[in-house]
């Protein structure tokens, strides 16, 4: 159900996540007298900021080395604490169940805040039947708040995993129709495609004509696939 | 909900010769507007009021100018005030707040007024939502009453602030009935903002230790001469001003443009920041959800990643307006 070893990870996290709030947080996030785990779920996701406060968390390079060795791609970079707080209960205390963890958060993206969508969607990485969740990931490159992209984009392991080829291209078109760094996405060069390519390309071309520059970020997605015409056009000062 | 429910009926008195807003009167002067339906503004307005030095504000739930038809129609529009909304005022250095309620149009509709109320407490835990609002009355009919009450109990348990919509018609009576409910219902008078006040009604409410909320708005509510009579007479304490800007003719500018008046007029700083910044915090604060540090939130949000200074969620760029060209 996980594709990572979980209890690694919950370990890892409890610890940092110790260190960066109170006693008496840390023992609520706890849950040990819940007698409904996913209303107990429900209700401390929302109410997180107000228990854990949002500072941004401290933790050292070793235990960050340790969370990426644990989880490949997964980091806590710049994370506050009540949002490393809401993944961390949704890796402890989600159902074990496919069909009822599935609805759990599809009820949490419902009716989710701002924060609360940066919080889930960097769970994504994480979360159990990680096969579950491409179709909202895509759903989430269609926003157009900026900490919520950046979210899916950013140091984020799923989208490259999970996500079939058109969503891929969509968010990484997404990335540059937005001005978002592009080096900060994982998998670019394992998912570089033709298509992806392609679109790029036109992109390119129609920022050109409008008298609007690129990210040079864009050319190294390009590159592999230049083919002659591209080539010779861009060769004579346009492409 | 506020204000020009008569538009059609109204005639537009002609220009009155007054003075023109000075924007330099309030410099360095930082205000908050607790009551203002920004979904229904325009990014103009956005700039306008950060430009005039407003840094923070309150959207209370409202109806829309027509009533909804479904649940869903409620969902989603709570949706937009914790999310694009706050994303939308964000990019502008405006720190949103909201508050969560059914208003008493809808509260008319039964039916869907359960389906709400079993909604409300998804939502009303959310960060930044500093209050139940805007309930109360707008017919005084026995459903706006049921709903009322509930919403009451909802705050009460949740322990956040009651915004109070006072009626149009029957006003005074429709107040008070307000206040005798809320205090029956156990809630700390301090706990509740009585909102649309007017010369009529701002004795008692004060007296009974709430809080008095004005709004400025043209023709159908206070004028901001007349606010300013208000607070010679009354003084300060308890009192606060907000545009209730919306849907009609109303002003987005409405607090600014009231402190400008009120300082023309010899009010001190003191006094003009209590009714146009602080006493609103200090009310919506017992929310927990306020923090003044994340007002103008966008500066700090620079540097963030290694040293890059692009900002986070993305500040919008200012356009030259009186150009004729669009780039």
């Amino acid at each position: 159900m996980f594709n990572y070893d979980v209890n690694n990870l919950r370990e890892g996290l409890s610890v940092v996540i110790q260190r960066n709030i109170s006693a008496d947080a840390f023992q609520w996030l706890q849950g040990h007298q819940v007698v409904d785990q996913l209303s107990f779920v429900k209700g401390a996701f929302v109410q997180m900021p107000r228990r854990v406060g949002k500072a941004k968390v401290v933790f050292s390079e070793a235990e960050s080395q340790q969370l990426k060795h644990i989880r490949p791609g997964f980091t806590i970079d710049e994370w506050t604490t009540d949002r490393l707080c809401r993944v961390y209960l949704l890796v402890t205390k989600g159902s074990e169940e496919k069909d009822k963890n599935y609805q759990l958060i599809e009820d949490l993206f419902s009716a989710a805040e701002m924060n609360e969508q940066v919080a889930l969607y960097s769970a994504l990485p994480v979360l159990p039947f990680p096969e579950l969740w491409g179709k909202r990931c895509a759903e989430g490159i269609r926003s157009n708040i900026g900490s919520v992209l950046e979210a899916i984009m950013y140091q984020n392991p799923y989208p490259a995993e999970q996500l079939d080829e058109a969503a891929w291209n969509q968010m990484v078109i997404k990335a540059f129709f937005t001005e978002k760094q592009i080096s900060q996405i994982q998998g670019l060069d394992e998912r570089a495609n033709k298509e992806l390519a392609r679109i790029l390309t036109d992109y390119a071309r129609e920022r050109q004509a409008a008298g609007r520059g690129v990210d040079p970020m864009l050319w190294y997605l390009v590159a592999k696939f230049v083919d002659e015409p591209v080539l010779d056009a861009m060769k004579r000062g346009f492409f | 909900m506020c204000c020009s429910h008569y538009q059609e009926e109204r005639v537009i008195p002609a220009e009155k010769a007054s003075g023109i807003f000075d924007i330099g009167i309030i410099k360095g002067m930082k205000f908050f507007d607790p009551h203002v339906h920004m979904t229904s503004r325009t990014t103009d307005d956005y700039e306008a009021m950060a430009d005039a030095g407003v840094v923070a504000i309150i959207e209370p739930s409202f109806w829309l100018g027509q009533p909804r038809t479904g649940s869903d129609s409620f969902k989603d529009y709570y949706s937009s005030l914790i999310g694009w909304e706050r994303f939308r005022s964000s990019q502008f250095g405006v720190k949103h707040y909201c508050t969560i309620g059914l208003n008493s149009r809808e509260a008319n509709n039964e039916a869907l007024a359960e389906q709400v109320m079993e909604m409300l407490p998804l939502f009303i835990y959310k960060e930044g939502v500093v209050g139940i609002g805007e309930i109360g009355f707008d017919d005084q009919t026995a459903a706006e009453e049921k709903y009322y009450r509930l919403q009451l109990d909802l705050a009460k348990e949740a322990g956040l602030p009651v915004q109070i919509h006072t009626p149009h018609r029957d006003k005074k009576r429709g107040t008070q009935r307000s206040m005798d409910i809320a205090i029956e219902h156990g809630l700390d008078p301090h706990m509740v903002i009585v909102d649309h006040n007017n010369e009529e009604t701002v004795k008692e409410v004060l007296d009974r230790g709430f809080w008095a909320a004005f709004t400025i708005y043209p023709f159908t509510k206070m004028g901001n001469e007349r606010m300013v009579e208000i607070v010679k007479q009354y003084g300060p304490e308890r009192i606060m001003v907000n545009s209730a800007a919306d849907w009609g003719i109303s002003d987005p500018l409405a607090v600014p443009k009231t402190a400008a008046l009120m300082k023309l007029s010899g009010i001190s700083d003191h006094d003009i920041e209590l009714v146009t910044y602080t006493n609103a915090i200090s009310a919506f604060g017992q929310s927990g959800q306020i923090n003044e540090v994340d007002f103008n939130a966008v500066v700090d949000q620079s540097g963030r990643f290694e040293g890059n200074s692009i900002l986070r969620g993305g500040q919008q760029p200012r356009i030259d307006k009186s150009s004729i060209i669009i780039s």
